[in-house]
């Protein structure tokens, strides 16, 4: 264990983020480092409970307590090995993971969690450096061949977890980059693309094969794709966006931010030098107070936006844990995330409990405003609030409202593969679909969800694969499909 | 049990248990209570005893349906801890031992106890549905009270259980068999324990103490004593605390030698007041609970044997003791002293696991030890004769040399000690005390060493004391 008194004697504490003055003039992520004998002492919080409810939390089944000790006795070599075991790819979940597993921390009960995540980046970040994290191709191959639909991380998890058995995998990527959302949705300032380009160096160095540009079910036929697999995986992601469909929608200046974000991404790969939508010297009004809102209000001031406003549906979540959301779920909190900070220090609002009723153009069809409306919900639906409609001024809007499910035109049509009520793909306990050989892995099958899902995912669909495969498996099955996150 | 006049027996099985056992314990020790319980009601009904004793279960009761089903099985009472603990604030921390509990439940510490969040309301609340459960299933089965439904094991509904494939091969009948009976039989206590009280020996001593007792006055006895008189002092005790409270009277007023072989028990829970002189010897718990009375027990005169070389009672002695004395001349048995918290023992050999949990008293060993001393041992010191260290449990204590204080106590009690028991071993220590001493070893819990240490530089200092302690005992 580590130290049985470490609670009661140190204090929660994370690396400091670099001044907001200095970290929007840049992309690269916005946390300094924290040094390893702070982290070390960090790690000594954790009480190696009885019940660990840390693996409750993460459906991956970390061994969290395990390696913060191990972290606490300075053996990162073995941390890492032990945070490998489960979790392929730590420095994703250790970047970007929400970290349900320190919402679920018995420490936060009462007082504040361990630092789950932040040990969990420091083990990787390390190991990188190190040189501790070394390609593990497969001693034995199978000549059993699958694809793998999809580069997002429930895609390259299985793809990496099925190489290892020793099977021939190669992923299928349609957009010209692999990685999904890991590449093209999430901004430079919250993961550095290098960190997955070194990733991606150890899977091919494993012998996973990897095809871009490649859209299945349009450049090859999902035919096709069957009869030269034994197995095929689906791992396409929840890519449907919700729309809003109100008067305006169609004006020049109004995107997706799934649109926005691969196009800002875009500049920072190199393919051009400045973003094809800009949110420079304009008023942006980004729809949506999630995760993704928040990627794109850092992005935006980065390009130089005049001012930035977040508008959302819901009330403001209270700053505490409520009565309704008790431990160990995962509450629905008012983060300050590190693009909040730089939206309060530009003077920008967020907005809660409007609805925006109409996109407002100018003659040559632009936006130049929103008109929104406030509204009273959720709990039996959003009513607006006669007299409380107002206009603010934008002319580039962002739209990150979630994702309502997987594209079913193309491949999932193609297959023929069984959906169910709400268009996510139907899985067995082996994640096989309906369709003999076919599996599903990550939001394809789940409906959008996290990262560490997704990697927890495809995990268990490479168990699946593989048995089908070869009749048995000594693959890791860490989630059936049904499982889901404790509430 | 139910022969020998228990009122209650506990089948308590493996599912539950403290959180501060090892995992091999949880996981790996006991059976379970349907198995005991099963058994336990056909055994009792086969013998005619089920009428006259209470059964009690527990081990991980939760739900109203485990209630009805060891009811069913024949208990008439039932255990709760873990569920209602949990209901409470518990976490299953399994840190109880470590006094680092972060739910407050299991520590004194007050910075920990701050967090404790469970009110006595949850508790309620919880043993409501429990209860409303079982009504349910009292109410399904056709009864209009939980007495009617215990033994029935008729009616406990097995077939899914016995269908399952992990069942098969598994010949369940022995659990589930009901015993032929006489018609009326009772299937649960409906009358009490004849505990044949009015034949203990204390009933005697009683009526023989009682002016002593009423008045303060000196009274000295002698009596024959035989093993059937077991817990003898012990109804006296009561009698006594009953009419002159906790403080009792001064040592020695009530002063009684008996001759003979005493039963289970001697002395248990004798307060300050009373003196028991055993010559003869004992079988065990001598001295349980001991509350401020004296015991001593020494070897008949005419016995032959060298009384060092012999065993003059039995295991457990001063189980519990929280204050007193018990001077034996001869060996006793295992774990002398357990959780002994306050008296004070010279003996003249013991067995294995001495000491063991001790919290406080003073226990002098003047002879060889068993292995495994001071296993757990919190508080109180211990001095052995010739220790042999191996045989230290070394986890919580060290083995000190003496100090002034150390000598002065040791002069006084090996001086009694021959004065109440005429030893011989005390007596050729006395007479070379200064070399008797090099021999003689403390054992002395670390923990208490630092409380007792801030105690005393508090008192030195003018300090409050019990705020000394409190912040010694947690760092």
């Amino acid at each position: 264990m580590a130290d049985p008194k470490g609670f009661l004697t140190v204090s929660r504490e994370l690396p400091q983020r670099r001044p907001v003055d200095v970290r929007i003039k840049s992309w690269s992520e916005v946390y300094e480092s924290f040094g390893r004998d702070r982290l070390e002492k960090q790690a000594s919080r954790c009480m190696d409970c009885g019940i660990p409810f840390c693996h409750q939390g993460c459906p991956l089944g970390n061994l969290i307590p395990e390696w913060n000790d191990l972290v606490y006795r300075t053996d990162w070599r073995e941390a890492i090995e032990r945070l490998h075991a489960t979790n392929n790819f730590p420095e994703f979940t250790g970047k970007l993971c929400p970290a349900p597993c320190e919402a679920a921390c018995v420490l936060g009960i009462n007082q504040d969690p361990v630092t789950i995540k932040r040990v969990e980046a420091e083990i990787i970040d390390r190991a990188w450096a190190e040189g501790w994290v070394a390609p593990q191709p497969p001693a034995v191959r199978t000549g059993r061949r699958v694809a793998v639909i999809g580069s997002g991380p429930a895609g390259l998890a299985a793809a990496q977890q099925l190489t290892r058995a020793g099977h021939d995998v190669t992923v299928y990527e349609r957009d010209d980059r692999i990685g999904g959302l890991l590449r093209y949705g999430i901004p430079e300032f919250k993961m550095e693309k290098r960190h997955l380009d070194r990733r991606l160096g150890q899977m091919r160095a494993e012998g996973t094969e990897f095809k871009t540009s490649v859209n299945v079910g349009v450049d090859v036929t999902a035919e096709e794709l069957r009869e030269r697999y034994d197995a095929v995986l689906l791992a396409g992601g929840a890519t449907v966006r919700r729309d809003l469909p109100v008067p305006g929608r169609e004006l020049a200046g109004v995107y997706q931010a799934m649109e926005y974000l691969p196009d800002a991404n875009r500049v920072q790969e190199g393919d051009y030098a400045e973003p094809k939508i800009t949110a420079a010297g304009k008023h942006v009004v980004v729809i949506g107070g999630g995760d993704t809102g928040a990627d794109c209000i850092g992005t935006a001031i980065r390009q130089g936006a005049a001012s930035v406003t977040q508008l959302e549906i819901m009330p403001q979540p209270p700053a505490e844990r409520p009565g309704s959301q008790p431990w160990p779920t995962y509450p629905t909190l008012y983060k300050m995330e590190s693009a909040h900070e730089e939206l309060a220090d530009l003077g920008g609002d967020r907005l809660y409990a409007l609805s925006t009723v109409e996109f407002l153009g100018d003659a040559d069809g632009n936006v130049r405003a929103l008109k929104v409306v406030g509204v009273e919900g959720p709990e039996t639906g959003f009513r607006p609030i006669p007299g409380t409609e107002r206009e603010i001024p934008a002319q580039l809007v962002t739209l990150a409202m979630g994702f309502l499910g997987p594209q079913r035109e193309g491949l999932l049509e193609q297959l023929g593969v069984e959906l169910d009520q709400r268009g996510n793909v139907v899985r067995d306990a082996t994640y096989a679909t309906s369709v003999e050989g076919v599996f599903v892995a990550g939001d394809m099958g789940r409906g959008q969800s996290l990262i560490v899902w997704a990697i927890a995912e495809g995990r268990a669909a490479a168990a699946g694969v593989d048995t089908y495969l070869t009749g048995t498996t000594a693959l890791p099955y860490p989630i059936p499909p049904t499982a889901r996150p404790i509430a | 049990m139910s022969k020998a006049h228990a009122d209650v027996v506990l089948i308590s099985g493996h599912d539950g248990g403290t959180g501060a056992s090892p995992l091999t314990s949880i996981k790996h020790a006991g059976a379970p209570w349907e198995l005991g319980l099963a058994e336990t009601q056909q055994t009792l009904l086969l013998n005619g005893l089920r009428d006259r004793i209470v059964v009690q279960t527990d081990g991980q009761m939760k739900t109203g349906r485990d209630v009805i089903i060891a009811a069913l099985l024949g208990a008439e009472e039932y255990g709760f801890a873990t569920a209602p603990l949990v209901v409470s604030g518990c976490v299953m921390m399994r840190v109880c031992h470590l006094d680092t509990c972060p739910v407050g439940v299991a520590t004194q510490n007050p910075v920990l106890r701050e967090r404790f969040s469970g009110r006595p309301e949850f508790v309620v609340n919880f043993f409501e549905f429990v209860a409303e459960e079982v009504r349910e299933y009292l109410a399904a089965l056709g009864f209009r009270s939980l007495d009617e439904a215990i033994g029935r094991i008729d009616l406990l509904d097995t077939e899914r259980a016995v269908d399952h494939w992990k069942a098969s091969g598994l010949d369940l009948s022995p659990i589930l068999h009901r015993p032929e009976l006489p018609a009326g039989a009772a299937l649960r206590c409906v009358t009490t324990q004849d505990h044949g009280l009015e034949k203990a020996l204390d009933n005697t001593l009683i009526q023989l103490a009682g002016s002593a007792i009423a008045t303060g006055e000196k009274v000295t006895l002698e009596l024959p004593i035989r093993n059937v008189n077991r817990t003898v002092g012990t109804m006296l005790g009561h009698e006594l605390t009953r009419r002159r409270g906790a403080d009792g009277l001064p040592d020695d007023t009530i002063d009684i030698t008996f001759t003979g072989s005493a039963g289970n028990s001697f002395g248990a829970f004798v307060p300050k007041g009373i003196t028991l002189r055993l010559v003869g010897d004992a079988n065990d718990y001598v001295g349980k609970g001991l509350s401020g009375g004296r015991i001593s027990v020494r070897p008949d005169p005419a016995a032959p044997f060298e009384p060092e070389q012999q065993i003059i009672a039995g295991n457990v002695i001063l189980y519990g003791a929280t204050s007193g004395e018990l001077f034996a001349r001869g060996i006793v048995g295992e774990r002398f002293c357990v959780r002994n918290s306050g008296a004070t023992a010279v003996v003249e050999g013991v067995g294995d696991h001495a000491l063991e949990y001790m919290t406080g008293g003073r226990a002098v060993i003047l002879g060889g030890t068993g292995r495994n001393i001071a296993a757990g041992m919190s508080g109180g010191i211990g001095y052995v004769l010739d220790l042999v260290p191996e045989r230290v449990n070394p986890e919580m204590v060290e083995i000190e040399p003496l100090d002034d204080a150390d000598r002065a106590f040791l002069r006084d009690v090996v001086e009694r000690h021959l004065a109440e028991t005429g030893s011989t071993v005390a007596e050729k220590l006395l007479a070379d005390w200064e070399g008797s001493l090099e021999r003689i070893s403390k054992i002395m819990p670390r923990d208490y060493k630092r409380v007792l240490t801030a105690k005393a530089r508090a008192e030195a200092e003018g300090r409050d004391v019990d705020e000394a302690i409190m912040a010694a005992s947690q760092s």
